[in-house]
């Protein structure tokens, strides 16, 4: 019995490879195009960064130049308050208590009530 | 430094016992915190000697420049006080949209050049206080005068 042999001149190529159209670009553009926006990204952030570092400097120095007119106005208060103190308890209690071994002002933690309400 | 006022939710308790006769009066400034931000470069540009004698005076006070200080202090006030009442009486229209604006805008000064701007073209024809920022990096536009800023909500 005679066997099947290939055909004289073999067998035709099988084809295993798609033939499409490669689409797009190509794949080195892609990444380029990727880190330019990146790059681009990254330069305005730093313009960001820049511009708030300025924007906090004004906002600080509008403070430092407020300061010591509120700082004025506040010990001023203090010193208000320590006064009618000390003359409320010398009219009280005829003395003047020293309360703490130093000259330096100490802000209340108490406060005497006013007899009347203010407001 | 400031601290925390007293809060009575019922009545309000203030011991108000005016100082002895024998310091002398000064008007407080009476302005309230957007009103002062946006005149706050005014007040450095005309009053920066006598806040910084104040801010020395209370170093070197050494714990006593609540009592020592407040010559000084007056004349920080007063200062500031007049640098109010000249732009009031000056640019008063520039200065209210102006600090209307910070009102309105969070108090952020970035948010309201456009008032900021004809605020200290006003002041500066009129009173000659110019707004610098100090240390401003070298060959850098200031903040305030750049025409187009990355930071603008409108």
């Amino acid at each position: 019995m005679p066997q099947d042999m290939p055909p004289t001149g073999g067998y035709a190529p099988v084809q295993y490879r798609r033939n499409l159209p490669a689409r797009g670009f190509r794949p080195a553009v892609y990444v380029l195009a990727t880190f330019g926006i990146m790059t681009y990204g990254f330069y305005r952030a730093g313009q960001g960064i820049r511009e708030h570092n300025e924007l906090a400097r004004e906002k600080m120095w509008a403070r430092i130049h407020l300061i010591p007119a509120l700082q004025a106005e506040e010990d001023r208060d203090q010193v208000r308050r320590y006064l009618a103190d000390r003359a409320r308890e010398k009219e009280l209690l005829g003395t003047e208590t020293k309360v703490y071994n130093s000259d330096r002002f100490v802000r209340p933690t108490f406060a005497v009530t006013p007899e009347h309400v203010t407001k | 430094m400031s601290a925390r006022q007293p809060r009575f939710t019922s009545q309000v308790l203030i011991d108000t016992t005016p100082l002895p006769d024998d310091i002398p009066k000064v008007q407080e400034l009476g302005a309230s915190s957007a009103p002062l931000l946006s005149a706050s470069f005014f007040i450095g540009a005309r009053c920066k000697a006598y806040n910084d004698d104040y801010m020395m005076c209370k170093t070197e006070a050494n714990g006593r420049g609540e009592f020592e200080c407040m010559k000084e202090g007056r004349k920080v006030t007063r200062c500031a006080a007049s640098v109010i009442r000249d732009i009031n009486e000056h640019c008063l229209a520039e200065f209210r949209s102006h600090w209307q604006c910070l009102e309105n805008h969070n108090q952020q000064l970035w948010n309201c050049r456009p008032a900021e701007r004809q605020l200290n073209k006003c002041v500066f024809d009129k009173l000659k206080l110019e707004k610098v920022i100090p240390d401003t990096p070298k060959g850098e536009e200031p903040v305030h005068l750049r025409k187009r800023q990355i930071f603008q909500s409108s």
